[in-house]
């Protein structure tokens, strides 16, 4: 490890389907056009094999070229064929470490490794696509005890777990894929193919098949059509409940001494670990449809939110609400608080409905000029005004064991836990209207990859924030 | 009413505001200049044109004469040992505590007009944001920016 390794070989069939992916995808424009003329497609099928070989022979020299190791206490990566590149990551920058296995790190037996750091976007920094799992197990363990202890040492001093180990049951993998947002992404996938397939093959006319299709069946019975819709829409679920069963199958939540452990995955196995120490807060999420069920799932703002947008940041897919105090005092007591919070003055209410009325009010207002039967869209009003109600109503903060919670909805209703230490800044503003209405909005930063991760609660009364601006300031505040 | 930071910026930055509130006017020119040019292709109509320059003229004439003024008015900071405490804003007041122990870094920041006046711009960074105290004399930014550094760097904790 401290001489510089290369990858295992099955990392050429990594980089060669992973690269070959992606060149199609962008060169697919020039392959259909190239397909279109006759002459071309003749001495195509002559040349195509001699590019293969030479692509095959890049790979395998990029290969040869690709090797990793420490060095003090950093960790080395060199790479590039024409253009040398080397990459060296402090184990102090390292935020999380990610293994995870592909089908090709399957059939070998090996994983894949993945050093995420604070800066960067959401791609990884360093990316170790197919090593054996016993050498990330030291690598990782390297990287978070941030020494280079050598191998042999390293099982002495391994973290161990405590309390009990939290499951996914199956009833709640079922809510959750039932409940859960794919099931719309999948009926945009649908459509998304659909349209691809029109681009690709233009005779093909797929609006006009599904048109006419359409057209037969709207001349039968309306029985027919509900039917239709039916099954498209059972088809999505069982879509999302595959996705969902592939994705968080097997999902287990450890807590170990200084991290977080998840599992998951049926296929491709996934293990993330957090250090407690980069967790910046806890959010539980009650998305509209599963607040029926009383479910919410529990997200991690961690500095960097290692692998794939998002997803790495999910604690707990799916539990009831009531259990969120018990799996946080089991599994992050650094956050476990009572969820409860306090309501924001009577006063601002009415802020909460118009800024849910305008828009309903514009929107009414262009539907009458533009679409028949426009003034339908004036049943948005007592939507907008129950919206403006709820949220105002799951609008609300509390201060407890120095922690601060925020909740807020937009549509699904969402509570922030920040302890105070993790508050990078506070801000208190108040628009004219507000000045005189004794009413301000509080800004809580939270570092995270993405700026979403910030908190901002609209509506408090000025005693409100001044407590929490004094609580936040260290020594009394003069706010 | 709260009491409000103490220290206001330098009495140049009005001045450095004009200025750069003149020379970012000259983008919003390019509105009335590329109707101008539509006009002449595809002939459309002119009285728009007549709105587009009014309202470009006032904003540029907003641009260099009050708000400079009330920017000014509005900017309070105070740096004490465990905190910088902000307050800003023109129609919306802002009030920002920025603790000691998050900040990462502080710089100072002085583009061609602004060195003509002899002023800077501190920016404090945390792990979420980025924070600015903009014209402040050169030696009072460069004073301020050792301050923060030092007692910054007294409590370093992880993030």
């Amino acid at each position: 490890m401290y001489e510089p390794q290369r990858l295992h070989p099955a990392a050429i069939l990594e980089f060669l389907i992973g690269n070959i992916y992606k060149r199609i995808q962008s060169l697919l424009p020039l392959i259909i056009l190239v397909f279109g003329q006759n002459e071309i497609r003749r001495w195509f099928f002559f040349v195509l094999p001699v590019i293969l070989l030479l692509y095959v022979l890049y790979i395998i020299v990029y290969w040869l070229r690709y090797v990793y190791y420490i060095q003090d206490d950093e960790l080395h990566l060199e790479f590039g064929i024409f253009v040398k590149k080397k990459r060296f990551i402090s184990f102090g920058r390292v935020q999380a470490v990610q293994v995870s296995a592909g089908i090709i790190q399957r059939i070998f037996g090996l994983v894949k490794l993945q050093v995420e750091t604070a800066g960067g976007g959401d791609k990884a920094e360093l990316v170790l696509p197919a090593i054996s799992k016993k050498r990330a197990e030291e690598l990782r363990y390297i990287l978070e005890s941030k020494r280079p202890i050598p191998a042999q040492k390293y099982r002495e001093t391994e973290d161990r777990h405590t309390g009990e180990i939290f499951r996914l049951s199956t009833r709640d993998l079922f809510i959750l894929s039932s409940t859960s947002n794919s099931i719309g992404v999948v009926l945009v996938g649908l459509f998304v193919i659909f349209s691809q397939l029109e681009e690709i093959f233009p005779d093909l006319n797929i609006w006009n098949i599904i048109g006419d299709y359409v057209n037969e069946i709207a001349g039968k019975t309306i029985t027919t059509i509900i039917l239709v819709v039916l099954v498209i829409f059972l088809l999505a679920w069982v879509l999302s409940l595959l996705g969902n069963f592939i994705k968080f199958g097997g999902f287990e939540l450890i807590r170990m001494d200084n991290n977080i452990k998840i599992n998951r995955g049926l296929m491709e196995k996934k293990q993330l670990t957090i250090p407690i120490k980069k967790i910046q807060a806890v959010r539980v999420v009650e998305n509209v449809l599963r607040q029926p069920f009383g479910m919410v799932s529990i997200q991690v703002v961690s500095i960097s939110n290692a692998g794939e947008k998002g997803e790495s940041s999910v604690l707990f897919p799916i539990i009831p609400h009531r259990q969120v105090k018990e799996l946080l005092e089991q599994v992050l007591p650094e956050f476990a608080v009572p969820l409860e919070t306090k309501q924001l003055p009577i006063r601002s209410r009415i802020r909460y409905i118009l800024i849910n009325l305008i828009p309903a009010f514009l929107v009414t207002i262009l539907a009458m000029f533009f679409i028949p039967y426009g003034w339908f869209s004036l049943l948005l009003w007592p939507l907008a005004v129950w919206l403006g109600f709820i949220q105002y109503q799951d609008a609300g903060f509390n201060i407890q064991n120095n922690k601060l919670l925020i909740s807020s909805r937009t549509l699904g209703k969402v509570t922030t836990i920040v302890p105070r230490q993790r508050i990078q800044s506070l801000a208190v503003s108040n628009t004219y209207f507000q000045i005189k209405r004794k009413l301000t909005t509080l800004h809580v930063a939270i570092a995270s990859g993405s700026i979403t991760a910030s908190k901002k609660l609209v509506g408090m009364d000025k005693e409100q924030s001044a407590m929490i601006s004094r609580w936040y300031s260290d020594f009394g505040g003069y706010i | 009413m709260q009491t409000i930071p103490s220290h206001q910026l330098d009495g140049k930055a009005v001045s450095y505001w004009r200025w750069s509130g003149l020379l970012g006017s000259v983008l919003y020119w390019l509105v009335p200049l590329a109707y101008y040019g539509a006009m002449r292709l595809w002939n459309w109509p002119g009285w728009i044109l007549s709105i587009i320059i009014v309202l470009v003229l006032l904003i540029t004439l907003l641009d260099i004469t009050v708000i400079p003024n009330i920017l000014w008015k509005t900017w309070r900071y105070d740096v004490s040992e465990h905190q910088i405490d902000l307050y800003h804003g023109m129609f919306i007041k802002y009030r920002t505590l920025i603790p000691m122990v998050r900040i990462q870094h502080v710089d100072t920041v002085q583009g061609p007009l602004m060195r003509h006046f002899g002023i800077s711009t501190v920016t404090v960074s945390t792990a979420a944001d980025e924070y600015e105290i903009p014209a402040l004399a050169d030696d009072v930014a460069a004073e301020l920016r050792e301050k923060i550094s030092v007692l910054a760097r007294v409590v370093d904790e992880d993030v």
